[in-house]
């Protein structure tokens, strides 16, 4: 266990340094191609003076010659970047000079609960839906979890938020602090747009609406798995004992089918970043999808390369869960 | 039941048995006309509409479709005076030709590394491993904005590819990890089965055993997901255009469509946005509806 863990770990850091090689690569060659955005310090059109360029560049930590010539991948610079991060220091922005370590303290804290509430969204509907919908195996209600699952799915999640912050949202929180009053935990739940003096209140909304995302897939796949279970021997010998049914589901079934579920979860935790673009946008969540999106149309190389590593920490970290997790949940498992 | 199926089809193959478990259910029929609709749509334009959606009379702009399906515009136009009828009906084929090129090339992809990793393992295994790795774990959208904004071109009004081409890119690089994965696991799983080793006995080369003897037990796990990943590169690509990284405008497709439809929704005229959305959510719901009755056809276990 010990041996497999360590493995991991280095497996992890190993794919960290190269999606950090990849991305800075990356970046490189779009300041080769696109141009320099230390152009964007003197506001687009202007062409300034090459004595200044050379200043700002050298702020930006852009004077490296190697951004001249396409297709060079900047080796110095990379270097002397995984120093810098190794430091804890993480650069500043472009735009407005901030410390990019501070903000990410903003940052991820919010994404983080926009997470944990579409997790918890997700697992609690796919667990209820996919337990029922295997009870009535074949019925009606089989039919109609799947399909309604399906065609929820089908629905771009990024306009089920445009149409609640346009359509939805204001008169509800009207009716809302009609009833509760402005500062309620009610009359601060349906707001249309984060707020950060009520950072956990206004981030739930939004966390089920990206929980739904992944719903059809998952409730399937706990669907499938209880199927198997209820065919299973153990459950027909508790049947046999006489066994309340809730209790069968409960602690044969459910129990049992966690495993591809634990699964499921795992890689849904992974695409949520993409959903966390949109809904962040939509809803103004200062939280990672937002800056990583905004950091790249400013061409931020610095501040795109920090995010998505941080994001890339969160899935390894999670993966590695998973897999860990695997172990406790079936003795059958163990890794050598 | 499933006795009287097995004697009268004795020689039913899992493809002929899935086809005719899924001719059975309405909600697949359902869809698959959807899909016929949908297809008709891009492939014969000319069948639906005969106006031509570039030609734009500022003089007719925003005329509410009022006369629904019938007379001069069926569906109104648009902010522009352009017959709207037309613009979904053209926006239809680059929609479709985007999600079916990125299937195709992250399908080839995936079989291709998936296999090689799982039949040599050692150091390619290990390199496509970390590749795939790498590619997991950054996120579809998230990488198909970085390289559609880093390497943004100017407004193409060209012809097909042009217009589909780097967003078609973007998907394929960061879509083709999950058939790999699924290849990659089948071709470990068959590589040492003893007909796998008889036919190396009988001198089989590697690439005839990879490809003869091992990828068709990948096929069945690979096209399980097709349909179910066509509709999520529909979404993708809806939501690259709204966020102004995917096809760009003067080129339509259903995510351009949504994107222009966001700025005329709100003030009355949400038509611009209710029929492509509404177009939208059937296809995709479609795809999702044959893939889910897909996947069960092709189980096995759940039969």
């Amino acid at each position: 266990m010990g041996r497999y863990v360590i493995r991991r770990l280095l497996q992890g850091l190993l794919t960290l340094f190269i999606t950090l090689f990849l991305l800075h690569y990356l970046m490189a060659l779009s300041v080769q191609i696109r141009g320099n955005p230390a152009l964007l310090f003197f506001g687009g059109e202007r062409t300034p003076d090459p004595a200044m360029l050379a200043q700002v560049e050298r702020l930006y930590g852009l004077d490296d010659a190697c951004y001249d010539r396409t297709g060079d991948p900047c080796l110095a610079p990379f270097v002397e970047r995984m120093q810098n991060y190794a430091r804890g220091d993480f650069g500043t922005t472009l735009t407005g000079n901030q410390d990019v370590g501070e903000l990410l303290a903003i940052w991820i804290p919010n994404t983080l609960r926009l997470f944990i509430f579409a997790t918890i969204t997700l697992v609690t509907l796919s667990m209820i839906l996919g337990t029922w919908a295997a009870r009535h195996h074949g019925r009606f209600v089989d039919h109609s979890v799947r399909g309604t699952t399906i065609l929820i799915d089908s629905v771009p999640v990024f306009l089920v938020l445009l149409a609640y912050v346009y359509i939805i949202a204001v008169p509800l929180t009207n009716w809302a602090r009609g009833i509760w009053g402005d500062e309620s935990f009610m009359g601060q739940l349906f707001r249309p747009s984060y707020s950060a003096d009520y950072p956990w209140v206004t981030i739930i909304i939004p966390g089920i609406i990206v929980g739904t995302v992944g719903l059809a897939t998952l409730t399937r796949l706990v669907r499938a798995s209880q199927l198997e279970n209820l065919g299973s021997d153990y459950v027909r010998t508790a049947k046999a004992k006489g066994l309340k049914r809730m209790r069968i589901t409960v602690v044969h079934v459910v129990r049992n089918s966690m495993i591809p579920i634990v699964t499921g979860v795992g890689y849904t935790f992974a695409y949520m970043l993409s959903g966390a673009v949109l809904t962040e946008g939509v809803m103004g969540i200062p939280g990672m999808g937002r800056m990583i999106f905004q950091a790249v149309q400013r061409q931020e190389t610095n501040l795109v390369i920090v995010g998505l590593t941080a994001s890339a920490v969160v899935v390894i970290t999670v993966t590695m869960i998973v897999d860990l997790l695997y172990a406790a949940l079936d003795p059958r498992i163990r890794y050598e | 039941m499933s006795e009287s199926l097995s004697s009268e089809a004795p020689q039913a193959s899992l493809w002929k048995d899935a086809f005719r478990t899924m001719r059975r259910r309405p909600d697949v029929i359902l869809a698959a006309l959807i899909l016929l609709f949908v297809a008709t749509m891009a492939v014969f334009p000319t069948l639906f509409t005969d106006k031509d959606p570039t030609r734009c009379i500022g003089r007719d702009a925003r005329q509410r479709p009022d006369t629904w399906f019938r007379g001069e515009h069926p569906l109104g136009t648009d902010g522009f005076g352009c017959d709207f009828a037309a613009t979904i009906v053209h926006g239809t084929r680059p929609t479709i030709a985007l999600a079916v090129t990125v299937i195709v090339f992250s399908i080839l992809i995936g079989l291709t590394l998936g296999i090689l990793s799982g039949y040599y393992g050692g150091w390619v295994d290990a390199i496509i491993s970390r590749a795939l790795d790498v590619f997991i774990v950054i996120p579809l959208m998230m990488g198909a904005i970085l390289l559609l904004s880093l390497f943004r071109g100017r407004g193409s009004s060209g012809g097909l590819l042009e217009t589909v081409g780097p967003p078609a890119l973007a998907l394929t690089l960061f879509g083709w990890m999950e058939f790999c994965r699924y290849t990659r696991a089948v071709s470990i799983e068959t590589k040492n089965l003893d007909y796998v080793t008889a036919a190396r006995c009988l001198g089989a080369k590697d690439r005839r055993i990879m490809f003869r003897h091992v990828l068709p037990n990948a096929v069945v796990p690979v096209t399980a997901v097709v349909p179910t990943t066509l509709g999520s590169i529909i979404v993708a690509e809806s939501a690259l255009a709204v966020l102004g990284v995917g096809v760009q405008p003067p080129a339509t497709s259903w995510g351009v469509l949504l994107a222009k439809g966001t700025e005329w929704a709100g003030g009355g005229y949400i038509y611009l946005f209710g029929l492509p959305l509404v177009l939208l959510i059937l296809t995709v719901f479609a795809f999702a509806t044959i893939g889910d009755a897909l996947r069960d056809a092709l189980d096995p276990k759940l039969r």
